[in-house]
């Protein structure tokens, strides 16, 4: 009973401090994809007239100082300091160095206090103290002491503190806004794709993901999130095409050019969210931005095999999904960058995971592959058949790539052979094939169900 | 601490029935959020995931690098207006991302997952600049005082307070010192997910929350017995499921998937798990004392700390424990497929502990016919190179072999049957095969068969050396072909004729040109099928060519 007590003794409490709260401070943030937002945190200030020094303790942690500042009627802004010196017990010692502080010995045996003045000489690996005329260390002997400081410095402060000094016009109340770029808050979406395989559509859901640990709590925030990364091109992602490496497999199939009703500045796409929101620290926040049913996507599988790429046992062709982001028979929305899940349901019905695929900045009316995992059931064996020299630099390889099927239904696999390097010419195959770049050759092979399919591929190389 | 942990948790589980009666009161004032629990899960749905980096073996409990999909049925009371939905005792692994609610009204705003978890450390975090209440106890009297205060910081892991006599820091004098704190601060024992939704009218749902959470994982553990006359062997199968997290799931319908299946090395969400207050004080060196260095204890992550405990259990046990459960009898999974994975399905529902491993029947087969069959692998130009012969189990995966279902990737122990019991011969990994795959158990080196390479002759055809002019008249370098006859020996020194593959690794573009036995090619490459009779060898001689079309 008594905790029920107390907790309507909370909420009342917290009733009657919100209008206060809400009224002298209105807080909006801009997120950037990259780890960086802009923060303007907009409050009365009073203003004395004269010469002064405002304090701005719940900013973020991590503030970037140098990007700061404050913008009122009627003050002139004389210097900005970023204050990160802690309070601590080592640093209030620190400090009372040539001050004079309380120490009170207790007797162990009995208890009794002993009350003593003590100047601080060093705090250097020990505490050095003058007590009268004596010089003692503090604690030497173990015993318990003690030590009481008048008052704590006046810029040490349990958190990193930025403060302005002003000098105001006329006294009174005024607005002022306090902005500044801090890392610490990012963003990125997450999506849920559930695959119905019946009819070969997807109903995808958006949700945007921002996670905060910047040390600080905003509170009731305005927040907008920018799409796109304003500093840096593609976080790293992407690996350098080492010699006949293996490329990541490309997931954007065709670029849109559709445009879509989205606010945007500049080039980036611009998500508000729709209602104020307080994004505690080290918080993950997901707000919806998409929801769409009834898009027809395509299942197929893919191989990609590497120049003179060889197996001694069948590899698992990839199982790839693909499907538009056209406002036609599409997502109709231009997507921000990051993870893709699908989602498929059982036989009983129940959604269960089947993969997922990292997608980038994709504007609308574009095709989007992505790569779910490997397929259990359809697997590729490539094999070099045979390497003849022709002459010192001309090689000729005969590759055979045996396909199997252990699906009831017949597959059809595009089947990649890529790293032709140089002058590289296929002077024979059982299949005809396509060139998708001068680096790769493709074919889509179809294996029937539960049954085997070879295909074979004569290389002339020359270089 | 222990006391005011325990308290904040006593209290929070009275919570919830006075908010729902506090809800009505803040129904009229839009801006605040009523606070709504979420009942307990009412059913349970886990699919186990494998490691997506794992082709093959078996789980390692102390890292578990698979996940799982765990779907929760809740019931949920909604009043009208803004509430803040929680759900509790989600597992410890989740990853707040991937979570989905499905089955509310309309008007979820934002899901929320906070980060930061009751602990000493937060509740001093939480406090600062608040009203605490020190407690500083005589140690000879037992007495203790109780002092208001306020905390001042907490920077750099010390403690700063004052009272009414002036600023002193938390355990740097020697005396018992406490704090003791106002509330809880709305801090959660574990991560705790919730979701702010905005509801016309009172209403009663039936949610289901889903989410992928670590710290799980499963393998495939087959044993396969060789019958007497080695002809045939059956083959048995568990599944081994764990689950790494501190929670448990009881009464679970369960899955597991088999299939690798993408995962993007995904950021993980920030939390802070808090830590001890370790009230680091001023220096405090004394006059006998030789440097000294400050040593900074520090909290373990969630997980190294859970692999730690997890660690604990001795894998060889659970693995001693599961060979002896072979004989028994049991429900076996059933498999269905789920798009290009293959789902298996516990027949019955099951409660997954925590920190627990789990076995489960996969399948019996028996009367699986089976071939020996020796081989090795020679480079083309090995000399003086002498090796036991490696030893593969061949069968294929189809009905006439009494197989014919798709195999999950695990591990195989082979047991060999003497005199009506059987012995261990060996343990090897398996990658998944789809049905009508060819099934390779790899049973190791076997010291009977030796193979023994060498170079008989070697030659140089004058005709086929070339001059390249180095430096023009002055030095030359000369291109040969040195032309060996290899010679291999196998020996046989087992009581029974084998079949024997000697698979040649030639250079590019190189050419077996003469031979001895009938050469045949597998994966591209030259192979020898030899049968070598019990207790003789048998000699191949070969000669290979760099060749030119």
């Amino acid at each position: 009973m008594r905790e029920h007590l107390l907790s309507i003794g909370w909420v009342l409490c917290l009733l009657a401090g919100a209008p206060a709260m809400a009224a002298d401070r209105t807080l909006s943030v801009t997120i950037y994809a990259d780890d960086l937002a802009l923060v303007q945190d907009r409050r009365d200030i009073e203003v004395k007239g004269g010469r002064q020094r405002i304090e701005f303790q719940d900013v973020s942690a991590q503030i970037r100082p140098e990007t700061a500042s404050l913008t009122a009627g009627d003050i002139s802004i004389v210097e900005q300091n970023f204050d990160f010196d802690l309070l601590t017990p080592a640093k209030l010692m620190e400090k009372a160095v040539g001050r004079e502080v309380t120490i009170v010995r207790v007797n162990p045996a009995t208890g009794a206090e002993t009350r003593e003045e003590a100047l601080v000489l060093a705090t250097n690996g020990g505490v050095v103290l003058k007590i009268g005329q004596r010089i003692e260390v503090l604690r030497d002997d173990g015993l318990p002491v003690r030590v009481i400081f008048d008052k704590v410095p006046e810029n040490l402060r349990a958190r990193p503190t930025l403060s302005v000094t002003v000098i105001g016009g006329r006294a009174g109340t005024r607005p002022a806004t306090l902005s500044y770029l801090t890392p610490g808050l990012g963003w990125r979406a997450d999506y849920v794709a559930l695959y119905n395989e019946a009819d070969s559509k997807i109903d995808v859901q958006g949700w945007v993901t921002l996670t905060n640990s910047s040390g600080v709590t905003y509170d009731n925030a305005q927040t907008l999130l920018v799409a796109g990364s304003p500093t840096q091109v593609d976080g790293g992602g992407r690996q350098p095409n080492y010699y006949r490496g293996q490329q990541p497999r490309p997931t954007l199939q065709q670029a849109g050019t559709e445009s879509g009703s989205r606010e945007r500045l500049g080039d980036y796409y611009l998500y508000p969210l729709a209602e104020r929101t307080t994004i505690a620290n080290l918080q993950t926040k997901q707000v919806s931005f998409l929801d769409v049913h009834g898009v027809p996507a395509e299942h197929g599988y893919e191989f990609r095999n590497r120049w003179l790429g060889t197996a001694e046992t069948p590899q698992s062709a990839k199982s790839v999904y693909s499907f538009s982001t056209s406002a036609h028979a599409g997502l109709g929305d231009q997507l921000p960058a990051g993870v893709l899940r699908f989602y498929m349901r059982d036989k009983r019905g129940d959604p269960q995971f089947i993969g997922e695929s990292r997608i980038d900045h994709t504007p609308m009316g574009s095709t989007l592959s992505l790569a779910t995992g490997d397929a259990f059931d359809v697997k590729v064996r490539a094999v070099v058949d045979k390497r003849t020299r022709l002459s010192t630099f001309n090689w000729q390889s005969d590759m055979r790539y045996e396909l199997s099927n252990a699906l009831p239904r017949p597959v059809t696999v595009k089947l990649l052979q890529e790293g032709l390097w140089g002058d590289s010419r296929i002077t024979a195959e059982s299949q005809k094939s396509t060139r998708r770049s001068a680096e790769t050759a493709e074919w889509a092979v179809t294996v029937p169900a539960n049954a085997k399919a070879s295909l074979t591929a004569t290389f002339d190389t020359r270089y | 601490m222990r006391g005011a942990t325990n308290r904040g948790r006593h209290s929070m589980r009275l919570l919830p029935a006075s908010r729902f009666a506090l809800a009505w009161i803040l129904a009229a004032t839009p801006a605040m959020a009523a606070d709504t629990l979420a009942s307990m899960p009412s059913d349970l749905s886990v699919t186990v995931y494998r490691a997506p980096t794992r082709r093959s073996g078996s789980i390692t409990l102390s890292a578990l690098g698979g996940f799982a999909l765990i779907s929760e049925t809740r019931i949920v009371r909604l009043p009208a207006g803004l509430s803040r939905l929680r759900f509790e005792g989600v597992a410890d692994g989740i990853e707040p991302s991937t979570a989905i609610v499905t089955g509310l009204p309309a008007g979820v705003i934002e899901k929320n997952r906070e980060g930061k978890l009751l602990s000493p450390t937060a509740l001093v975090a939480a406090a600062v600049g608040k009203p605490v209440t020190l407690l500083r106890t005589d140690k000879k009297t037992g007495k203790s005082a109780r002092l208001a205060g306020t905390i001042r910081s907490d920077a750099g892991g010390g403690v700063v307070f004052e009272t009414s006599e002036g600023a002193e820091a938390l355990r740097c004098s020697g005396l018992p010192e406490s704090l003791s704190f106002m509330g809880v601060a709305d801090l959660a024992a574990t991560p705790t997910l919730s979701v702010q939704v905005r509801s016309a009218e009172p209403v009663t749902r039936t949610v289901t929350l889903s989410y992928l959470a670590r710290d799980f994982d499963w393998g495939a553990d087959y044993v396969a017995t060789v019958a007497a006359d080695g002809k045939t062997m059956d083959l048995g199968a568990w599944v081994t499921l764990a689950n790494g997290n501190g929670g448990g799931l009881p009464s679970a319908q369960l899955q597991v998937v088999a299939g690798r299946v993408n995962r993007e090395s995904g950021e993980v969400e920030p939390l802070d798990v808090g830590g001890p207050i370790l009230a680091q004080c001023w220096p405090r060196g004394s006059t006998s004392d030789l440097p000294q260095y400050l040593q900074i204890d520090r909290a373990w992550p969630l997980g190294a700390a859970r692999n730690r405990a997890a660690g604990a259990i001795n894998p060889m046990a659970m693995a001693a424990a599961g060979l002896a459960e072979v004989t028994a009898t049991a429900k076996k999974v059933e498999q269905e497929q789920l798009g290009d994975l293959k789902l298996y399905r516990v027949p019955e529902r099951t409660t997954v502990a925590s920190r627990q491993s789990k076995q489960v029947r996969l399948l019996d087969r028996s009367s699986i016919p089976i071939t020996h069959v020796y081989g090795a692998d020679l480079a083309g130009d090995d000399d003086a190179m002498s090796a036991a012969a490696h030893l593969l189990l061949r069968t294929i995966n189809d009905a006439a072999h009494h197989l014919g279902l798709p195999l999950p990737s695990g591990r195989v122990a082979v047991f060999a049957a003497r005199d009506g019991a059987t012995l261990l011969d060996h343990e090897s990994n398996l990658r998944d095969l789809a049905v009508d795959e060819e099934v390779e158990v790899d049973m190791g080196d076997s010291p009977d068969v030796q193979v023994r390479a060498a170079k008989e002759t070697t030659t140089i055809d004058p005709a086929r050396t070339h001059e390249l002019p180095l430096v023009p008249g002055v030095l030359h370098l000369r291109s040969a072909q040195v032309e060996a006859v290899n010679h291999v020996d196998i020996s046989n020194a087992l009581g029974v004729e084998i079949q024997f593959e000697l698979r040649l690794r030639l250079p590019e573009g190189g050419r077996v040109v003469r031979a001895d036995h009938p050469l045949g090619s597998k994966n591209g490459r030259p192979i020898f099928r030899l049968t070598i009779p019990a207790n003789e060898t048998v000699t191949v001689r070969y000669q290979w060519q760099h060749t030119t079309g």
